[in-house]
């Protein structure tokens, strides 16, 4: 028998008037792992979010929490914490009472629940903040602590809607060590929502990619980013170079749209005998990004490459003529969109 | 903005002010005038309600219009609840002719706001009933101060439906047993003035009060009266100083019983709600046309005077007041015939037998030689008995 | 010349400014601080009770009257009392009101009720009192819909006062508790249910708190306003009277202004020492 999933949505529908923001969603968190929703603004993953955490009211489908039915669960009843974008703590009370507030209305004695509130600021290292009011905090702080209050209750799940989406690059770099340091040591299941795909692809164990309220692929970020199911997932997961049938037919045969990472092509100044697929072109942007350099490449064809190449292994310069080549393993095949 | 300019510079001169006493500066004298000149085309008028009607408060009832079409004065006016509220409106200086009670008049006179009136300036003066002429409301050392109007009682109003056995005694408003039937639905008349009644029926029923004239009492019989009054209270559902007020309380039914005026039980027009001068007698009022020291229209004042007092004019306004007109003369012109025999006109013992209106001053109205309550001490004791 | 006036004007900012505000600060001197400095100057001086004359002459007589009279302790407590019942209901009608106008209602909705909650502000005062007398009336509409469950009218007295002040102010109350709640995110009411707290909860801990500032705003509207009241106490005040009712006859009736002004200043000093107790709470800035 399968382990009872955290999170079980089936044929999740959430309409708002005419605008259909979640479109028949299945899904199943596994317990324990950290699981990422990924997609643009407006793809549904934080009304799944907010449906799950019981913000919003489901418009048909179910939601089990831990195998329990919650679908009509008001939210204050539901074994979930999350972490807000804009943090939400409440301007009124200290950090600890912050903290505190859930262990509060569970009618925890007040010394203990300050102990507790106190270990999991010492989890965040903001004992030093305790007595302060949250708009004394910085950003990165003020983070921290609505995670601490957000883990005190030691939900079943917790959820994170775009957490670090105000962070500046260092600090978000950082916070995202130490979430997923959190994570492990915790055990919690993580429901992480972002638009950031690289942040998904190096927390999570799976990502679901989301597009026009409904997930198009499901994986681990290998299989996310290595096997893209379709155009939009190869676009949206990294960067992709897409070939339409015909393109595909003409460069290695193939009548099938394929996507091919650009770290997956090689350079040369002359033919390789050895490679699988060679194609010749011009070279006709080269940008330096200091461990990489992008070039974009013309082909005989027409066609346009995006290739990166590891900075000081070769120096190409605009309007060289340059072969590059790539094994037929690296192709994607990838469905077709309309007929997905 | 006038009386602004002076509140700014009376508050910056607070210090000056301190050493400099107050005072009249009036060294004018009661004089009045020999001859009228002419009418300046209108007139501003002060007066109770139901005495300068020009039909807009029924068409039926207008004495206005007649005097502007002879006269070619146009008339504003403005009525008031309370003689007291009267004496502030007159201080204005904004009324040339005023309809003063007995409480009043002197009062107006004392403070210079009355202008002395040549009766021969009056034509219809003459038709005067004698016994209402120089009185002591209306005439100080010697010198007239205005032309009687009217005079007539307070009345005990009751509604038929609730107070079923008709009430003869103002025991029906001062005995708690008596007043306990109409919890919450008793009126009276809001006013310091109002001690008075009390007072009368204490005369009445007391005898060892020692109570011989309702406006001259002296500080135990006022603790008296204000004691009656407060055992009154706790069944006064409210007071009333605004006729108008009552009329619509009486309407209906919030007030069963109390004090009234005719005009008052005229405007409501209604069976059930009747009005009787109780046993004991009643406090009264004997109102007088006096002119505004002040008065910016004397000519159209003069022209008043003489018309409200004409017999036609005064018969109209006291037949619509429900009071007695001022001369037998008038007593012919009302549509009642029997008008006159139900209000005593002219009765000099009747007219003896009210109580009129007059202003408590400490030294006593009955001559003895105590010191008297006076008007302030009235009013501080009506407030304090409304508490 | 205006070169360097300009000049100087340019160089000194504060006199800029002091030049700008001259005339309202002119104004507001002349109107608000000269008219208190004569109500306290008339306060002072007496009055003669038969000639109604004024006499300008200074003495304490009349602070010592209503300093040390019962009346006026009596008067003073119940109009406190009526104010501070008024401001209590208005504030508990105006919580949930203003709570689902805030936070439930959808965007028409609240459009609706705004201008539901604004459309009594433009029916004149003695309307609305006069209404209020018809409808406490003998066999008025509250006596026809109280009698079948059991209920009777409250008729004139201080009862009806308390209803018909609750009535009139309650505008007054729900506009800044509503403007109050609109400043509260959506996601600090989520957060708290998010944690476990229920509805009474998140009122309690979260709403109420951050709502204190609104409530005492609204409150001084309520409490203030119905404290200088003397109109409705009037209309359907029965026999009570209260603060303003004495200096209302003081002043009309029975021609004393002295006192009247000296009446008057017993509400002013209850306002400013409600003011300077809910200083420290930031209401002030809310206004």
């Amino acid at each position: 028998m399968q382990p009872t999933p955290p999170v079980l949505l089936r044929a999740l529908t959430k309409r708002f008037g005419e605008v259909v923001a979640v479109d028949g969603l299945d899904l199943t968190v596994h317990d324990g792992e950290f699981f990422s929703m990924l997609g643009p603004s407006g793809s549904g993953k934080t009304t799944v979010l907010r449906l799950i955490a019981g913000f919003e009211r489901a418009t048909s489908g179910t939601i089990e929490l831990d195998g329990q039915d919650v679908t009509a669960t008001a939210a204050h009843q539901r074994d979930v914490s999350t972490v807000f974008q804009d943090y939400a703590l409440f301007p009124h009370l200290s950090v600890l009472d912050n903290v505190a507030y859930g262990l509060r209305v569970r009618r925890v004695p007040k010394r203990s629940r300050h102990e507790k509130a106190r270990e999991a600021l010492a989890l965040m290292r903001l004992e030093q903040v305790a007595e302060r009011r949250p708009h004394q905090l910085s950003g990165g702080q003020r983070q921290r602590v609505a995670l601490a209050r957000a883990i005190v209750v030691q939900p079943k799940v917790l959820l994170l809607d775009e957490p670090l989406g105000a962070l500046d690059l260092k600090l978000r770099e950082q916070m995202q060590v130490e979430l997923k340091q959190l994570q492990r040591r915790l055990g919690t299941t993580f429901v992480f929502v972002t638009h950031d795909q690289e942040e998904a692809l190096s927390l999570s164990d799976r990502v679901a990619v989301f597009d026009q309220g409904r997930i198009v692929q499901i994986g681990t970020p290998a299989e996310i980013y290595e096997r893209p199911a379709s155009p939009y997932v190869a676009q949206f997961v990294g960067t992709s170079n897409l070939f339409d049938s015909a393109t595909s037919q003409r460069l290695f045969g193939i009548a099938r749209r394929h996507g091919l990472r650009p770290e997956k092509i090689q350079l040369h100044h002359e033919r390789v005998p050895d490679a699988e697929i060679v194609v010749e072109g011009v070279i006709a942007e080269s940008i330096y990004l200091g461990s990489e350099i992008r070039v974009h490449l013309q082909l005989d064809d027409g066609t346009q490459l995006i290739v990166l190449e590891r900075a000081g292994e070769h120096t190409e310069h605009r309007g060289e003529k340059v072969v590059a080549s790539w094994s037929r393993r690296d192709l994607v095949p990838l469905t077709d969109e309309k007929a997905s | 903005m006038k009386s602004l300019a002076t509140a700014l510079v009376s508050a910056v001169a607070l210090t000056a002010l301190a050493a400099c006493g107050g005072g009249s500066d009036s060294a004018e004298t009661s004089q009045a005038v020999e001859e009228l000149g002419e009418k300046e085309g209108q007139v501003s008028i002060l007066a109770w309600p139901g005495y300068v009607e020009d039909g807009t408060n029924d068409p039926e009832v207008d004495w206005v219009t007649p005097f502007e079409e002879q006269t070619g004065c146009q008339v504003t006016s403005k009525t008031y609840g309370t003689s007291d509220e009267a004496l502030n409106l007159a201080k204005t200086g904004e009324y040339d002719v005023v309809a003063a009670s007995g409480d009043l008049s002197l009062r107006l006179i004392a403070s210079k706001e009355a202008a002395a009136v040549n009766t021969d300036l009056v034509p219809n003066y003459a038709e005067v009933f004698d016994f209402l002429k120089n009185t002591e409301w209306n005439t100080v050392d010697g010198v007239n101060y205005g032309i009687p109007h009217g005079y007539g009682a307070n009345l005990l109003q009751y509604n038929t439906d609730v107070v079923t056995e008709a009430p003869t005694s103002w025991s029906a408003v001062f005995e708690e047993s008596e007043l306990a039937k109409y919890q919450g639905k008793v009126t009276a008349y809001d006013s310091p003035i109002y001690i008075a009644d009390a007072a009368l029926y204490l005369m009445k029923h007391d005898p060892d009060s020692g109570i011989t004239n309702p406006y001259a009492l002296d500080q135990e019989q006022l603790d008296a009266a204000v004691q009656l009054l407060k055992t009154q209270r706790k069944y006064v559902g409210e007071y009333w100083s605004d006729y108008l007020k009552l009329i619509s309380a009486s309407e209906t039914g919030d007030t069963v019983v109390g004090t009234t005026w005719q005009v008052i039980v005229n405007s409501i027009g209604k069976d059930n709600i009747r009005a009787v001068l109780p046993e004991e007698g009643s406090t009264a009022w004997n109102d007088t046309w006096m002119l505004s020291a002040q008065a910016e229209n004397p000519n159209c004042g003069y022209a008043w005077l003489d018309y409200i007092v004409s017999p036609k004019a005064n018969a109209q306004a006291t037949e619509y007041f429900g009071e007695a007109p001022n001369s037998e003369a008038a007593c012919a012109e009302t549509t009642d015939p029997k008008h006159c025999e139900t209000y005593h006109a002219g009765d000099e013992e009747f007219s003896k037998s009210l109580w009129y209106w007059r202003t408590p001053i400490k030294e006593c109205l009955d001559g003895r030689d105590v010191e008297c309550t006076d008007y302030a001490q009235w009013t501080a004791a009506w407030t304090e008995i409304k508490g | 010349m205006s070169h360097r006036v300009g000049a100087l004007l340019g160089r000194y900012p504060a006199l800029r400014l002091g030049l700008l505000i001259a005339a309202p600060l002119t104004w507001l001197v002349a109107v608000y601080v000269v008219a208190l400095a004569a109500l306290l100057v008339t306060a002072l001086w007496q009055v003669d009770s038969f000639t109604g004359d004024l006499e300008r002459t200074v003495s304490l007589e009349n602070l010592k009257t209503v300093l040390t009279g019962e009346l006026y302790r009596t008067v003073t407590l119940r109009t406190v009392g009526v104010a501070a019942l008024v401001t209590v209901i208005d504030v508990l009608i105006a919580l949930p009101i203003a709570f689902y106008m805030a936070k439930v209602a959808t965007p028409r909705r609240r459009r609706i009720l705004l201008i539901a909650v604004l459309t009594p502000l433009w029916a004149s005062y003695l309307v609305k009192a006069f209404a209020w007398r018809a409808t406490l009336s003998d066999g008025g509409l509250l006596e026809w819909l109280g009698t079948p469950i059991g209920l009777q009218s409250p008729g004139y007295g201080l009862s009806a006062v308390v209803m018909t002040q609750a009535y009139i102010w309650l505008p007054y109350v729900i506009l800044p508790i509503f403007a109050g709640l609109e400043r509260v995110p959506d996601s600090l009411l989520e957060a708290s249910g998010d944690l476990g707290g229920g509805p009474v909860h998140t009122l309690r801990w979260v709403v109420l708190p951050l709502l204190v500032p609104a409530v005492i705003a609204g409150s001084i509207f309520s409490f203030s306003l119905t404290l200088g009241d003397y109109i409705t106490v009037n209309i359907v005040g029965g026999t009570s009277q209260m603060l303003g009712n004495l200096v209302f006859v003081n002043a009309g009736a029975a021609n004393n202004l002295p006192l009247a002004a000296t009446i008057a200043l017993i509400p002013i000093v209850v306002m400013l020492g409600y003011l300077a107790a809910v200083r420290r709470t930031g209401a002030l800035d809310n206004l």
